[in-house]
């Protein structure tokens, strides 16, 4: 089971506690009461506002604002069925944040899906987990069940005249299909590809219908939300960037694991403060802000908010708040060695671009790894990011941001390999 | 026939739960994979069929998903995670190990077919590499000696 | 086979491409509203270089190609976007020449020759490859790929008539979405993902349908290719010839390859009023029967044994009018009947029906062989110009046949041997039941059971060897050009009856009349 996160606050706080998974532990600490009175007395009109007024911007990755993406659905005449999905196939290397709360927070979970649904008038959610997560199918099975067996779910959920259920899908191993329209696809039974954009998800999703795609993290913050308020939510993190998150730290740090911070809570606090920094009396020498997709950043801009309006002058972004620590021994070529090599085993190969240039680019860093690179190598993977960058069906191809991050930061390492024809970190990890 | 009939009916039952039964494939192999030990083409064939597809469209999804095989891949499918941050702290050291220790490569099965050894890439276990997933479980914070402990306790 | 384009009017919007304003239906992508004004990659037109899409298939957007500036109303600046899945608006502003369309252009020829194996001097497909064509026009002078390319299986055999190559493959899918969408059959697909994508057939599944070799037409690059054409000739060696498909009413619309004076190949030309983009395979194959060991060559004529001999074209001409005209003198034009053929040109019917009509001959009849249809294009009636035939007079042949047996005829004209092949209504007629006549005249392109009781032949043209025009099922009159030249004495009908008719004295017949 994922461990409980060193620091907690509202979304965590009892995530400490194994009862915090049952359906009894969860009402015990008041769940369930937000959305019972919000089915009850509550219209979707008034959810969606709040959440909209909340400023809660979606923890998947991508950051858009969840209230706007709600209003995106179309009116609801009643005519054909809408769905929620939660995207729960976190796979963002560097993030672990929704396997914490898949694991011990499930109720929280369907009571955000009880009110998501609701704001957009969905009749069913399509849970679809990865499939690696077993802990976390076992966990979902179980309060599902409980909560079908306590008429949380059914057809009158929580007492009320909203009639929701909720469908387990099984994920079976593809990265790609945390894109929200790849996670379509295969929810029908395809190949994890990612649609063309237009439509969108909410006028054409599951199965043809409207549906809105949110993450496991922003679905546990509407209880939260509706319960206290858009006002409430403001008081945590930053005016653009408002509320909690999860931010997991992973790497060569002292006390690698989750933390629930405020949004805007610097890097450098986090990394130093909060995990510990790196042990043995080390120095810092990156840090990967939001997951593998995000460009690293060099000890020295490590005093920067995590969150978007600050990490994007700094040409990286929050992503997932996945925090990836490298100390002075780490090889960064053989860093680009590890993302290329993912990016190029998880590129589902349907645009040219992310197929063909994923592939090519980590054979050209394995090369100049082992020591066969050449100066024009650098230029070379500069322009072939500039050739993969944005001109995709989906954001993958920006598999190239990475690499542009570690050769702007990192450059001198890449040279050293040219120069030296060998890696010249001899302590840094094994590929 | 190697999708027998109480294995058919529990697929056919889960198309109910989809507004297209097609949205029951993904699950449908996973019983097959589970049941059979992999997605023989006999197997393919038959959810094709069950399914209204194409069995291209099946080998497709056999080969596009990480979970589901064509052949057979051992008892206990084993694979350590070896992406960037458990690689930091030490998961390739860790794959040799277990190479050494089980005495195959990565991506070959035990002789006695007990063990089927890969690499996979994040497992969502950051803080707590390196480690290794057998199935639906999950082996954190891993040295050689516990690892090599996990797997000799395998059936 | 209504693809995207064609259909009836919308409503209309303008959009201004390179400067230039165009009016164009509303519910179209970029790619299908130039492609519908037949400005798409044509001389003077707007080009813009595609891979996966193709007019008659759903939109892929995968190759990334077609990527041009567009600019909304509202737009505060141009983006780079697909112009396969662009809809287009009213007041579109569409740049295919900025640097950035260029720059996008050129990344994508790059990134798919990064793993191609450019074995252009051994491929077949090698002078009508747009991989070819557009690593020239848009690519990078020289590739910095200096990394093992990817290796692939090659000489896939995917069925009795298609190989493919899946190092050459550059995955546009074009393959796969036509047995899925145009056949229905689905016999491929694309396993593996990333830069381990491949083109698979199901185990033990061929690549096996009656439309199975268009693939070979559509796949942009040398992936996939036909048995029957591989290795035969290099293509810039052809000759391309605009020709129609012979084998059924359908006339599908062909490109003829012609090397050293023979048909090649046909290769699937589009024509949206006749066949989209596809043909069937018997039909694609059926450019066989042009050269065809059993073709007639020569006049024949029965000898004093009673064998069937060449003679000149004058023999043969004189032997007609003196087996004719005592007929017609003695037991008048009653006695005589004309068959004519879906295979003969309208120019030819015409020529035939005119024959008959001086002679006063009222025994006629077409002679049509049917078969097997498809929802698709093949037609049941096995011959191209039925339909003109038809309407030129030539009717049911039940009539005839019922004059036949009824021991009421002693000549017959006869164009073509579907005689003997009979149709849906009428069994076969058996060549013994013409076994007691006084005359059978032949006129054929191949040789036929006929011959058992003809006393004469006259080796006529095939369509790709001739001038004249066809009316498919539709009633469209198609034109094909003359692709290859005919052997020496193998004649139009036209001719041959042109000379029957002076030498027999008819009316309005003489040397210098042109049918």
């Amino acid at each position: 089971m994922q461990k409980a996160p060193f620091t907690t606050g509202y979304l965590t706080e009892h995530c400490g506690d194994d009862a915090f998974g049952t359906l009894k532990g969860y009402r015990a600490r008041g769940g369930y009461e937000t959305a019972r009175r919000t089915l009850k007395k509550g219209s979707p009109e008034e959810v969606i506002a709040t959440v909209r007024d909340s400023g809660l911007q979606g923890r998947g990755g991508a950051g858009f604002g969840t209230g706007q993406k709600w209003s995106f659905m179309p009116a609801d005449d009643g005519s054909a069925p809408r769905y929620l999905v939660c995207n729960a196939d976190e796979s963002e290397p560097g993030s672990f944040k929704d396997r914490l709360l898949l694991e011990r927070a499930p109720h929280l979970l369907i009571e955000g899906i009880l009110l998501s649904a609701f704001a957009i008038g969905a009749e069913k959610t399509f849970l679809y987990v990865r499939g690696e997560y077993g802990e976390s199918i076992r966990s979902l099975t179980r309060a599902l069940e409980e909560a079908r067996r306590g008429k949380v779910l059914g057809p009158r959920a929580l007492g009320s005249r909203f009639a929701h259920e909720v469908v387990l899908v099984r994920g079976a191993g593809a990265y790609i299909c945390g894109e929200e329209t790849a996670l379509l696809e295969s929810l029908e039974g395809r190949k994890g590809m990612p649609r063309r954009k237009p439509p969108y998800p909410a006028e054409h999703g599951a199965f043809g219908r409207p549906t809105t795609v949110n993450n496991v993290e922003t679905l546990c913050h509407v209880p939260h939300i509706v319960g206290k308020g858009a006002d409430w939510f403001r008081s945590f993190g930053t005016d653009a960037s408002p509320g909690n998150t999860l931010f997991g730290v992973s790497g060569q740090v002292v006390r690698p694991g989750l933390y629930e911070l405020p949004l805007g809570t610097p890097l450098d606090e986090i990394v130093f403060e909060h995990a510990g920094g790196v042990p043995d009396g080390r120095k810092i020498k990156a840090v990967v802000p939001g997951g593998l997709s995000m460009a690293a950043l060099p000890a020295g801009q490590l005093d920067v908010p995590m969150a978007d309006e600050f990490l994007r002058e700094r040409q990286t972004a929050l992503g997932t708040g996945g925090i990836i620590v490298m100390d002075d021994r780490t090889c960064m070529v053989r860093a680009a060695c590890v993302i290329t090599h993912f990016f190029r085993d998880e590129s589902c190969g349907q645009c040219t671009q992310c197929r063909e240039g994923t592939g090519w680019l980590n054979r050209i860093v394995r090369r100049i790894e082992r020591g066969g690179g050449r100066f024009e190598d650098l230029a070379l993977l500069e322009d072939l990011c500039g050739k993969m960058e944005g001109q995709t069906i989906c954001a993958f191809a920006d598999a190239a941001w990475p690499v542009q991050g570690l050769l702007r930061h990192f450059r001198q390492d890449f040279q050293s390999h040219v120069n030296q024809r060998r890696c010249p970190y001899p302590e840094s990890f094994a590929l | 026939m190697v999708i027998d009939d109480a294995l058919r009916a529990r697929i056919e039952s889960e198309m109910r739960s989809f507004p297209e039964p097609r949205g029951a494939l993904l699950g449908a192999l996973h019983r097959v994979q589970e049941e059979l030990g992999c997605v023989s083409s006999e197997a393919a064939r038959e959810l094709s069929e069950i399914f209204a597809v194409f069995p291209v469209e099946v080998l497709e999804l056999v080969r596009f998903y990480n979970f589901f095989s064509e052949e057979p891949r051992g008892r206990h499918q084993v694979t350590v995670c070896t992406n960037l941050p458990c690689a930091l702290v030490g998961a390739n050291d860790l794959l040799c190990g277990i190479e050494g220790h089980l005495g195959i490569a990565v991506g070959e099965t035990t002789p006695d077919g007990r063990i089927h050894l890969g690499r996979e890439e994040c497992l969502g276990a950051c803080a707590n590499g390196p480690m290794m997933r057998i199935g639906g479980d999950y082996h954190e914070d891993l040295d050689l000696a516990a690892a090599c402990a996990v797997l000799d306790a395998l059936e | 086979m209504a693809g995207p384009v064609g259909e009836a009017e919308a409503g209309s919007v303008r959009i201004r491409v390179d400067g230039v304003e165009y009016p164009v239906r509303e519910d179209l992508t970029l790619l299908q509203a130039l492609d519908g004004l037949g400005l798409l990659n044509v001389p003077e037109g707007v080009e813009i270089p595609h891979y996966c899409w193709h007019p008659h298939l759903a939109i892929d957007g995968s190759c990334r190609l077609c990527q041009v500036e567009l600019t909304r109303p509202g737009d505060e600046q141009a983006r780079l976007a697909i112009a396969c899945d662009a809809k287009v608006c009213e007041g579109l502003v569409v740049d295919t020449k900025s640097e950035a369309v260029a720059r996008a252009r050129e990344g994508v020829m790059e990134l798919l020759l990064a793993n191609h194996p450019l074995d252009c001097p051994i491929c077949d497909q090698a002078g009508e490859c747009r991989l070819q064509d557009h690593a020239f026009d848009y690519g990078v002078a020289a590739s910095r790929m200096r990394e093992p390319r990817r290796a692939a299986r090659k000489r896939v055999d995917l069925g009795p008539t298609v190989a493919l190559d899946q190092e050459r493959c550059i995955l546009c899918r074009r393959c796969v979405r036509f047995c899925r969408e145009v056949t229905g059959t689905g016999e491929l697909g694309v396993v593996e993902r990333g830069d381990r994508s491949a083109i698979e057939t199901f185990p033990g599944q061929a690549l096996d349908n009656p439309y199975s070799m268009n693939v070979a037409d559509i796949c942009p690059v040398g992936a996939l290719t036909t048995k029957d054409f591989r290795f035969k000739a290099r293509v810039w060696s052809l000759d391309e010839v605009d020709g129609i498909c012979t084998a059924c009413a359908r006339g599908c619309n062909v490109s003829i390859g012609v090397a050293r004076g023979r048909v090649q190949r046909y290769v699937a030309r589009r024509n949206d009023a006749v066949n989209g983009s596809w043909i069937c395979d018997e039909g694609r194959l059926s450019y066989q029967q042009i050269d065809a060991p059993d073709r007639l060559s020569s006049c024949l004529a029965r000898d004093e044994t009673g064998e069937l001999c060449p003679v000149s074209l004058d023999e043969a001409v004189r032997e007609a009018a003196r087996r004719l005209r005592p007929l017609l003198d003695e037991r008048g034009p009653g006695v005589v009947a004309g068959v004519a053929s879906g295979h003969a040109s309208n120019e030819d019917v015409r020529a035939f029906k005119t024959f008959l009509d001086v002679l006063d001959v009222d025994t006629i009849g077409l002679a049509l062989r049917e078969g097997a249809a498809d929802e698709l294009l093949v037609s049941a009636e096995k011959a191209a110009n039925a339909a003109g035939a038809r309407a030129v007079g030539f009717g049911p042949i039940e009539g005839l046949l019922e004059r036949l047996r009824g021991g009421g005829l002693d000549a017959l004209l006869v164009l073509g041997h579907d005689l003997l092949e009979g149709d849906v209504e009428s069994p076969a007629l058996d060549a013994a039941e013409l076994e007691g006549l006084d005359t059978v005249i032949v006129f054929d392109t191949h040789r036929s059971p006929l011959e058992r009781v003809a006393h004469l032949v006259f080796p006529v043209r095939h369509a790709a060897e001739k001038e004249g025009s066809y009316t498919n099922l539709d009633g469209v009159v198609q034109r094909p050009s003359r692709a290859v030249r005919p052997a020496p004495g193998v004649r139009d009908e036209r001719d041959f009856l042109d000379r029957i008719g002076v030498a027999l004295g008819l009316a309005g017949y003489g040397m210098d009349r042109t049918a």
